[in-house]
């Protein structure tokens, strides 16, 4: 093997594609942004402001500000409401039977589908005028309860929450389903010879067993909850009255919506040191409780 | 647990089952009734069910959702996007882990650090900074716009389920190869490539996943109709045509389908590449 080691040129041609690659439209953006970031360029002139755009973003910019709170509720309600019932689903579905594939294809479908497809559907569901929602709670005598879901600043984020939880809940399930099923049989026979029925079994064995997976997906979550974008992107915008707005999203309306290209390089260079930050800080987390075992 | 009576552990039981079919019909729910109102009238949207039986089906919704939403046209050219995506996203991908996990190399600790912070890298922010640069060499507008920065984002992910497939593969054949005179690139493409078919097929089916469900750089490097892919079918739906709704839900349906197949087909395939990272921690 020693000899492949020495062929400087041949390696050389393995990584540049790669590499030309992630440089070029990663990378190099990121720099271009940063760049920009320090302008007021509005897509024909522009003069070097130096900090001007952070010290706006950080001082005068409630939305800025708001969208950071959507991203930590987003957060907060996928480890408070998805992950708890996706790791139920995953430990129930081993013990179904014949439903055990149905339910694991069911249940990841929506994760499966383009986002475009699935917000421009729950846009229908929860639509004032025609929506199934409205139309199922007046039916069943709750017309009380309809409401224009997408349209009032107050409810307008729980409705994108939920309708995120349910896009995001199948690659949850999924993972935790992997976990579950990656814990060895050997141990249910044991655990059952020792006289513990299914739940005791699930409860005292498979759920500390999965304490590392349960770890890791959380983290997954939090950074998911930060970055999300499309669904509301497709089904609010950002609004009603910037409600609902998320940093891409933000971004996105202030540099293609606005014109403010500057501005909203500068929001794109804060979104990716936040990424990177909170990445870090998870990991440094995560690493410290898997020392304790 | 034991202190309970039968019956009512049964009663839990039934119960606990009963919320949990609760939530898989809340996740195929939406699907089901999307297709239904496929193959409605149109003026049935507004009627007060919730389900109906379309009699008869209405297949014309298909063909006006084709000929209203631009389908053959878009639809192609999702296609040629994909395909081109999915192969130089395999190769690329493949020849870089390829070095990463098996070249005793000083730089490879910086190569993999690079790719490790491009995952984390959302693709969001490079939205508005791509398209300067786009404009600057004239891509707006071309299939490159599209297929350069959906291979670039594919990358790292790709190479991190290559990494973690060659660690698991023995060497002794490439030791093997070299022996009998092969070099580097021999070995990547005569050895490497065959072997690893199982996970070049997972790879593809996510390349192709992402690329077919992505619309935002579409909707922001793309402007004329000559470049438009699937997601623009929908969106002709938003404006002049929003009121057929069951021509919409055709189109919604005829999107949705090729990813829903690929993943019954592909189901193992896509569980272990997805979860290669989250699980083995």
């Amino acid at each position: 093997m020693n000899k492949l080691w020495m062929e400087k040129r041949n390696i050389a041609v393995l990584i540049m594609p790669g590499l030309v690659f992630i440089l070029g439209l990663i990378l190099l953006p990121i720099l271009v942004a940063l760049y920009l970031s320090f302008t007021n360029y509005d897509g024909v002139d522009y003069r070097f402001l130096g900090l001007d755009n952070y010290k706006e973003i950080f001082f005068h910019d409630p939305v800025f500000w708001s969208s950071l709170r959507n991203a930590v509720l987003l957060g907060v309600a996928f480890i408070l409401l998805q992950h708890p019932l996706a790791i139920l689903m995953a430990i129930v579905t081993p013990h179904t039977g014949r439903w055990e594939r149905f339910l694991r294809v069911v249940i990841f479908i929506p994760s499966i589908i383009s986002t475009f497809v699935t917000s421009q559907m729950w846009v229908s569901i929860l639509s004032v005028q025609y929506g199934l929602l409205n139309r199922v709670l007046a039916d069943i005598g709750l017309s009380s309860w309809k409401q224009d879901w997408l349209g009032n600043p107050d409810i307008a984020i729980f409705s994108i929450i939920f309708v995120a939880m349910w896009q995001g809940f199948g690659y949850a399930y999924l993972l935790y389903y992997a976990g579950i099923k990656g814990v060895p049989s050997e141990l249910y026979e044991a655990a059952v010879v020792d006289g513990a029925n299914k739940w005791q079994y699930n409860l005292r064995v498979v759920l500390p067993l999965l304490s590392p997976v349960i770890r890791i997906n959380f983290v997954l979550a939090v950074v998911a909850g930060f970055k999300q974008m499309e669904t509301v992107f497709l089904m609010t915008g950002g609004g009603p009255a910037n409600s609902t707005q998320f940093l891409a999203t933000y971004l996105y309306s202030k540099a293609f919506r606005d014109g403010l290209f500057g501005y909203g390089s500068a929001i794109s260079v804060l979104f990716v040191f936040f990424c990177l930050l909170l990445t870090l800080l998870m990991n440094r987390l995560l690493k410290k409780d898997v020392g304790e075992f | 647990m034991r202190t309970l009576s039968k019956p009512y552990t049964q009663l839990v039981q039934i119960i606990f089952y009963l919320s949990l079919a609760l939530v898989a019909i809340a996740q195929i729910f939406p699907l089901i009734w999307m297709i239904n109102f496929s193959l409605l009238k149109s003026g049935d949207f507004f009627g007060s069910y919730i389900l109906k039986w379309p009699s008869p089906f209405q297949w014309k919704n298909y063909a006006d959702a084709f000929k209203l939403g631009h389908v053959p046209a878009y639809l192609l050219n999702s296609a040629i996007v994909a395909v081109v995506v999915i192969a130089v996203t395999v190769i690329v991908s493949l020849m870089l882990s390829y070095v990463i996990a098996r070249i005793d190399w000083k730089w490879n600790k910086y190569l993999a650090g690079l790719v490790m912070i491009c995952m984390i890298v959302p693709l969001y922010s490079t939205l508005l900074p791509n398209f300067f640069i786009f404009n600057k060499i004239k891509l707006i507008d071309t299939y490159f716009a599209l297929i350069l920065p959906n291979i670039a984002f594919l990358i790292p992910l790709s190479v991190f389920i290559f990494i973690g497939f060659l660690e698991t593969t023995p060497r002794a054949i490439e030791e093997a190869a070299v022996i009998d005179g092969l070099n580097l690139l021999g070995v990547v493409f005569r050895i490497i490539i065959p072997i690893s078919k199982p996970v070049i097929s997972s790879v593809a089916v996510l390349a192709f996943l992402n690329t077919w469900n992505e619309f935002i750089m579409a909707v922001t490097f793309i402007r004329t109709d000559t470049y438009k892919t699937l997601p623009f079918s929908l969106i002709q739906f938003t404006g002049e045509y929003a009121s057929n709704y069951a021509a919409q839900f055709a189109v919604m349906t005829v999107i949705a389908l090729p990813s829903v197949l690929l993943y019954m087909i592909f189901t193992e395939q896509i569980t272990s590449s997805l979860t290669a990272g989250a699980v083995k921690g």
